[in-house]
């Protein structure tokens, strides 16, 4: 979930609202899907849940949505005149660094707070929205520093400029190897022979993209008024959306936008682009899918001004319901149902009377939980205390430690060694419960019912419900867990028999498979010495293991 | 008033002893009356005295002072360390590195009787170095000698009240009450009392006597009848009984099945589904993008290559690829992407309890339908005391013809109050891939305040049509994790799966007040 920080001061100044204290603001952010992480003094860090609306992740994003909701819909980057700042792209960059888009924002002349803020967004976006810098990064520069065209260029990582926070030119390659932005990007151009580079028509450059801007070009300081905005990267749409975004939050701060001309060469986009792109999603619902959905009538009128009051650009009435277009900031809406989710969100959800499904239905519980249920009934009764352990565990324990014959499934990505196999067997939780609890009162007499995870003939892995008891104290033999799961039959109605088998866990002799109904479906035994030992385990102690599924009778 | 208890057979042996001899001493009962050892008669006079049927008639303490290992060390020397030390001085010894050249005893014992001097100044140290302000037979270490050491040198001990106050001062100062092993004298205390009956005591032995009590019940009394003409004796009922450890279904497992069973009384089905999953059930089917950032390799658990979990079927596979391309045929434009289908059927452990829904919703569900089920689901993340290796959550869908909005914040509601026992909720749009409209619920909990409390939404069309439902259905779910250790007063994640059998069998379990939570500030 995308979190940031911002200023109560500044987003209450945007949204045209007094600040009406943390938790009235709880409610006025689920317009954004929005909650409250932490709140001290001036700053507020905010936390966005939609994953799909990076225009939220800033303050004007956050303000925008509050005030249009008070005071209705805001026309965004309308009438922008034609461009007259062209952009050229070199073909070479098809297999670097693709896509740019680009706007010029005069007008606004931000104080050194709001510039952070301003570089802040632009970091976000990068880091959330454009995949760490991959998909899109963006770059702001002093305007009047700029001679257009601009060229995109793919260069030799030879080339050389001044980059920011420098004093002398240094060699691409060296800003990768030198400076802490470069390593940190530097995969970024991994395996390219040429390097993206943005200059003027003078042949200045204005950055190495998405690395670092240039220190003559790329510094803006507090008080520009007149700045160049460009977004790079590889995903055409990423980087068309970043710039958008950008271009209306200047545009809410005050600041004149003016389109450039973005000039793609063949064979990757052939034809020229003007940026930003003013998008215009249309998303259409009928008003009986409205009704149905929502589960009462709103009047058509209702919904368009709930609509426009969640900054739609336009919303049609048409004969069977309304088609909306959505701001061009937002790229959310894939169907009907997303209109209808804004319609939702504009009323509030607390304008929906919450209704009971009338439909009957039948309550089922799965058929071996109830055999699980009934299982554990019968061990609780024989004096068992119930064990839970967690699924994931270590090879060391299952394998080395217990000795188990079969193999665990592993993880092809673990966390940690410890937690790095699905167990197969119950046993080794509850030897481990063993090796923990000796200052705990004897005798102990434990269980547990539990998933695990198998690999069958097939080959396909299965989950399965196993059951296993273990008996640990001074006199702990063969006997008394022969008399549980002895018992347990009995109750069950089931006929158990033993017959001798080799277990490395269990001491020869004193270890037999389980059959039910002419199916081996478990083991039981004495523990051998050296298993206790592996565990720590300084009393004698015998156990069982079986799938539940046998119990069934 | 409550009835006086009957006699102990132990009291009533006491009693009559004393009843026939009079006052007498500890000693005297437990030599000569017919109680069976020195531990039934301090019991049984405890309680007669507590009851006022025997009284203490004099008690009289004394201490006796016999000698400790060191002391018997100086014994066998023949001389105590200070008096040595005054010998050597007056032989010529200059400093204490002279007199500890003299192996009698060690340089610690040395050491601390030249403290002792040096404190009650018997000697004194200037540039010449030490001496002795006063002839060694006129000190009180001479004293000691004489009265201590050499009347006790066959062993015993003797009175304190003997010795004159200067020799008890420093005899006393020497008998430490621990570290006896090191103690140059031993000083106890014996305690001396006479015992006789009270005239309640009389009575009491009277009623005993001429009633016939049954203690013990046994099948002889019952066969042969002499219950009949007897008395029983009375009990004393409030002696804490010991200890056993029953047999008991784990804590999380009770809350957990309270759960099932809530879910089960409101109409629900109840699910399973299985630990590994391949990413079609756990993720695409649930319309979520392959690009995602939750299915990343540092948000999911991967299985090795080679192990797999049976293949959607091919039609299924298509539908929902095609849903995720361009949407197909649910009237959305899809995620606009390149489907891979190759990472659709590598195998992962089930990360979200949803994918049981997805398989239910594939597999013929009835409709109207409503169905449930708690899964473990598995996130990458380092265990500590809020995140554990794998996790709980419930899950489920509600079909049906009719179903909307308004159902699911009805079943919320349901939820909020029946389920998790909540004095107030309220509903927030929420976002999840797979739900639109999606609402969060909080719930107000009595201690912590408001706490997430679950999100829900209607499944997209897109999660809909490519299993085959062409129904609305309202999907929840819900980490159980976090409610439980509320309710358990529980406040690291881990201890909900101890290995620790004694912190387990100190978890307090209540079912019935399970899921509204203990109250914290009670523990």
């Amino acid at each position: 979930m995308p979190k940031i920080e911002v200023s109560r001061q500044d987003l209450f100044a945007q949204a045209c609202i007094d600040d009406p204290g943390d938790e009235k603001l709880a409610d006025i952010l689920s317009l954004v899907k929005g909650e409250i992480d932490a709140s001290d003094g001036d700053l507020l860090k905010l936390e966005l849940n939609d994953t799909n609306r990076p225009d939220l992740w800033c303050v004007e994003g956050v303000a925008r949505a509050i005030r249009c909701w008070n005071s209705g819909a805001q026309q965004h980057l309308s009438e922008l005149p034609e461009p007259d700042m062209d952009i050229f792209v070199d073909k070479n960059l098809e297999q670097v660094r693709p896509f740019v888009a680009a706007f010029t924002a005069c007008g606004w002349a931000p104080d050194q707070r709001e510039l952070d803020a301003l570089i802040d967004v632009q970091e976000k976006l990068a880091a959330s929205f454009g995949k760490n810098r991959k998909t899109a990064g963006a770059g702001f520069y002093r305007l009047d520093e700029i001679e257009f065209p601009v060229k995109y260029r793919a260069v030799s990582p030879e080339t050389s400029f001044v980059p920011l926070g420098s004093e002398q030119e240094m060699t691409l390659s060296e800003i990768l190897t030198e400076t802490e932005t470069g390593r940190t990007f530097a995969h970024l151009l991994q395996g390219k022979d040429l390097w993206p580079l943005l200059e003027d028509s003078e042949g200045r450059v204005l950055s190495f993209p998405p690395i670092l801007n240039s220190q003559t070009t790329g510094r803006v300081r507090a008080g520009d008024s007149r700045l160049f905005c460009e977004v790079t990267g590889t995903d055409w749409e990423t980087v068309q959306l970043t710039a958008t975004i950008l271009a209306c939050n200047l545009q809410d701060r005050g600041a004149e936008i003016l389109p450039i001309r973005i000039n793609y060469p063949e064979p990757y986009l052939e034809k020229t682009v003007v940026t930003p792109v003013v998008f215009t999603d249309r998303l259409t619902a009928s008003m009986e899918s409205i009704h149905g959905v929502l589960g009462m009538d709103i009047p058509v009128e209702s919904v368009q001004k709930a609509l426009l009051r969640m900054d739609y650009a336009s919303v049609e009435l048409t004969q069977s319901g309304v088609t909306g277009t959505l701001p061009p900031y937002r790229r959310d809406g894939i169907q009907e149902v997303d209109l209808i989710e804004d319609i939702v969100i504009s009323l509030g959800l607390s304008y929906f009377e919450p209704l009971l499904p009338e439909q009957f239905t039948l309550g089922k519980c799965a058929p071996i939980e109830d055999l699980a249920d009934s299982v554990r009934i019968l061990l609780a009764g024989a004096g068992c205390e119930e064990i839970l352990r967690p699924v994931l565990t270590s090879r060391a324990k299952v394998k080395d430690a217990t000795r188990t014959p079969g193999d665990p499934v592993s993880i092809a990505n673990p966390m940690t060694a410890e937690y790095g196999v699905v167990r197969n067997t119950l046993l080794p939780g509850l030897l481990e419960v063993e090796s923990t609890s000796a200052h705990a009162a004897y005798p102990h007499r434990i269980f547990e019912t539990g998933e695990v995870l198998t690999v069958g003939e097939d080959g396909y892995c299965r989950t399965e419900i196993l059951l296993a008891s273990l008996i640990c104290g001074n006199k702990a033999d063969f006997g008394d867990v022969h008399s549980i799961i002895g018992s347990l039959c009995h109750s069950r109605g089931i006929a158990l028999s033993l017959t001798d088998a080799d277990d490395d866990r269990f001491i020869p002799g004193r270890c037999a498979a389980i059959t039910i109904n002419d199916r081996v479906s478990g083991v039981i035994g004495e523990l051998h010495p050296a298993v206790l030992d592996n565990w720590g385990i300084s009393s004698p102690a015998s156990a069982f293991e079986i799938e539940l599924s046998a119990l069934k009778g | 008033m409550t009835e006086e208890r009957d006699l102990h057979p132990l009291e009533e042996k006491l009693l009559v002893y004393l009843e026939k001899n009079g006052g007498s001493s500890d000693t005297e009962i437990i030599e000569q009356s017919e109680l069976p050892d020195e531990g039934s008669f301090r019991r049984a006079s405890e309680w007669l005295l507590s009851r006022n049927l025997v009284a203490e008639v004099s008690r009289h303490e004394e201490e006796f002072v016999e000698l400790g290992p060191l002391g018997i060390g100086n014994l066998e020397a023949g001389i105590t360390p200070e008096l040595a030390m005054m010998r050597e001085v007056t032989a010529g010894a200059v400093s204490l590195q002279d007199i500890q050249k003299n192996t009698v005893f060690d340089r610690g014992r040395w050491g601390s009787a030249f403290g002792s001097l040096m404190k009650t100044g018997h000697i004194v140290k200037d540039a010449g170095g030490i001496h002795l302000t006063c002839a060694s037979e006129d000190t009180v270490y001479q004293k000691i000698w004489d009265l201590v050491y050499e009347p006790l040198a066959g062993g015993g001990q003797m009175k304190m009240t003997q010795l004159p106050e200067d020799v008890a001062l420093i005899v006393n100062d020497r008998s430490p009450k621990r570290g006896k092993t090191r103690a140059e004298f031993s000083v106890s205390v014996v305690v001396t009392r006479v015992l006789d009956i009270t005239a309640e005591g009389r009575i009491a032995l009277k009623a005993a006597k001429e009633n016939i009590t049954i203690g013990a019940i046994t099948p002889q009394v019952l066969a042969e009848g002499t219950w009949r003409n007897a008395k029983f004796r009375r009990y004393q009922l409030d002696i804490p009984p010991s200890q056993i450890h029953t047999g008991r279904l784990h804590p999380y497992r009770q809350f957990l099945d309270t759960v099932r069973k809530r879910f089960m009384a409101l109409g629900f089905t109840e699910m399973r589904g299985s630990l590994a999953e391949n990413e079609f059930w756990n993720n695409d089917a649930l319309f979520m993008p392959q690009f995602h950032p939750a299915r990343d390799i540092h948000d999911v658990y991967f299985l090795d290559d080679g192990v797999q979990v049976p293949h959607p079927q091919p039609e299924q596979m298509e539908r929902v690829a095609e849903t995720h391309e361009n949407g197909g045929s649910t009237g959305g434009r899809g995620w606009n992407y390149s489907f891979s289908r190759q990472q659709s059927l590598k195998t992962i452990l089930r990360s979200q309890g949803t994918a049981l829904s997805a398989r239910t919703l594939a597999s013929n569900p009835e409709i109207p339908g409503k169905y449930f089920g708690i899964a473990r689901c598995f996130r990458y993340d380092q265990v500590d005391s809020t995140h554990l290796p794998d996790f709980f959550q419930v899950e489920g869908i509600v079909l049906g013809e009719h179903i909307n909005l308004r159902h699911l914040l009805g079943l919320l509601k349901l939820f909020a109050v029946e389920i998790a026992g909540a004095s107030d909720y309220k509903f927030l749009p929420g976002y999840f891939p797979f739900t639109e409209p999606s609402v969060e619920m909080h719930i107000l909990h009595p201690v912590l305040g408001w706490v997430e409390g679950g999100g829900a939404g209607l499944f997209r069309p897109e999660v809909c049509r490519p299993l085959g439902i062409d129904v609305p259905v309202i999907a929840w779910g819900l980490g159980l994790d976090r409610m439980a250790m509320l309710a358990m007063g529980i406040e690291d994640i881990r201890d909900l799966i101890t290995p620790d059998l004694s912190k387990l069998r100190g978890i307090i379990v209540q079912p019935d007040r399970l899921l509204t939570g203990k109250e914290i500030q009670d523990a």
